[in-house]
């Protein structure tokens, strides 16, 4: 007798929680984040996916009921443009208006002299990070918000009103397709909440990368108050999207705060004595984090190894697995290991070979999921998701 | 963890009740649930400017 959608996403949920919790489940869970790939699947180009999220959660559906995966999100490219739009936010390349309409969304990160938080700033963020975001940062970042202390303008506030209601819109469509998933597809979500460490976001949004790697040697004391001052925020926005069934992660995107990026020095005295807390935390709520480890990490793995077993799931990109298996495999389950540039320019022999390396060397005893190394965009070919797919559940039954 | 500075703009909210408080008439009816309506409302915009940050 066929099983029914939720007797699939009742198995799935099982096999995918247990290997998260780095045990052995009936065999090597499936859980790609397909972003771009998914449009191509589905007939649709990456303007379609990011300015109408219906198509991307329509493309993640259609993927999803085809190919045997375990978890999938709901929408991986998860940028809607449509709402950035709204807030008039100046910092993504949009598809089909600054970029090919094919091509998938860009950050673009503004030049050290038009950062979006002046050098001079850190107090005023330290003293009221919120504050900040609203009067200095956003009226910076938006192309319509003006300051506080500038004319009120029609255009301002429509970004407010608009954008408010734009997010309230698309986090509620969220919960819908999820539901969506399961009921159609069988399907559990990979993720549930965002993370990332306040080190990150000082790079990436406030100071800018080159901004804030001449912050290290002019005010270190001010970086080092400013990422306190954003823990405690961070760990609220990742606990305000958690899973209250506590089965799926929060995510970390993890980018830039590793050597070379920054010094070893960096990491071991901010980036990491910074981010360590609210992982603790979140672990002792109850919640695991999935390290989407973006690079290579290799480096700091001694530190990931200080957290409790089983806290985390170390998301494997451009390092070496089985480096990282040696290290940390009994702690943590792994996940990642098949590189993009296979998934879109080898053979599907290339990927079975790769998928059969990868299984034998890092998921004998449980503790493994497979997905490529990054998220995974228009370049993948359809046999090779399809032979990372059946190869893995063929041959990755324990 | 570290708190922020001011103990009263903790995570969650942007106006705290705290400050909101002492711009209303005595509350004769049920302060609490008045309280507890103005902090739901200060979550959305709470999550509205952490998550542009964040998340977008």
């Amino acid at each position: 007798m066929p099983q029914t959608m939720e007797e699939r996403y009742a198995e799935r949920l099982k096999r995918y929680v247990t290997a998260m919790r780095n045990g052995k489940p009936d065999r090597v869970p499936i859980r790609p984040f397909v972003a771009e790939f998914a449009a191509k699947y589905a007939g649709y180009n990456c303007q379609e996916v990011t300015h109408d999220y219906e198509k991307a959660f329509d493309a993640a559906c259609k993927t999803a009921a085809d190919f045997d995966w375990d978890a999938v999100v709901g929408n991986m490219v998860y940028v809607w443009t449509g709402l950035t739009q709204a807030i008039g936010t100046k910092y993504y390349a949009v598809p089909g208006i600054d970029i090919p309409a094919d091509t998938g969304f860009q950050y673009r990160e503004p030049p050290e002299d038009e950062a979006f938080m002046r050098p001079e700033e850190y107090d005023e963020l330290i003293a009221d990070p919120t504050g900040f975001l609203f009067n200095v940062w956003l009226p910076r970042v938006s192309a319509d918000v003006v300051a506080p202390n500038d004319p009120a303008t029609y255009r301002s506030h429509l970004a407010f009103l608009k954008g408010g209601m734009a997010m309230l819109k698309y986090f509620y469509a969220f919960g819908t397709q999820a539901a969506r998933l399961r009921a159609e597809c069988g399907m559990p979500g990979a993720i549930a909440g965002i993370l990332k460490a306040p080190f990150d976001i000082l790079a990436d949004k406030l100071r800018g990368y080159i901004g804030l790697t001449f912050d290290m040697f002019d005010r270190p004391d001010k970086v080092r108050e400013a990422c306190e001052a954003l823990m405690p925020h961070l760990l609220h926005v990742a606990l305000s999207g958690a899973d209250p069934e506590k089965n799926l992660p929060i995510a970390i995107w993890m980018h830039r705060g590793c050597v070379p990026f920054v010094s070893f020095e960096t990491f071991e005295n901010l980036y990491w004595p910074t981010l360590k807390p609210i992982i603790q935390e979140i672990w002792k709520r109850g919640h695991q984090v999935l390290f989407y480890a973006e690079g290579n990490w290799n480096m700091h793995l001694k530190s990931f190894a200080e957290l409790p077993d089983g806290s985390i799931i170390y998301h494997v990109d451009k390092a070496d697995i089985f480096e990282v298996h040696k290290a940390i495999g009994h702690k943590f389950c792994l996940s990642g290991g098949v590189p993009n540039y296979l998934l879109g320019f080898g053979t599907p022999d290339d990927v079975r070979a790769c998928c059969k390396k990868v299984i034998d060397g890092v998921a004998r005893d449980g503790g493994y999921i497979m997905d490529a190394c990054a998220i995974v965009q228009n370049d993948a070919t359809v046999e090779n998701m399809r032979a990372m797919t059946d190869f893995t559940r063929e041959y990755g039954v324990y | 963890m570290t708190e922020p500075k001011d103990e009263h703009i903790k995570p969650g909210v942007c106006i705290p009740w705290e400050h909101k408080v002492k711009e209303l008439p005595p509350i004769t009816g049920d302060a609490e649930l008045v309280r507890r309506v103005w902090e739901d409302n200060e979550a959305l915009a709470y999550t509205f400017i952490w998550h542009c940050l964040v998340s977008f």
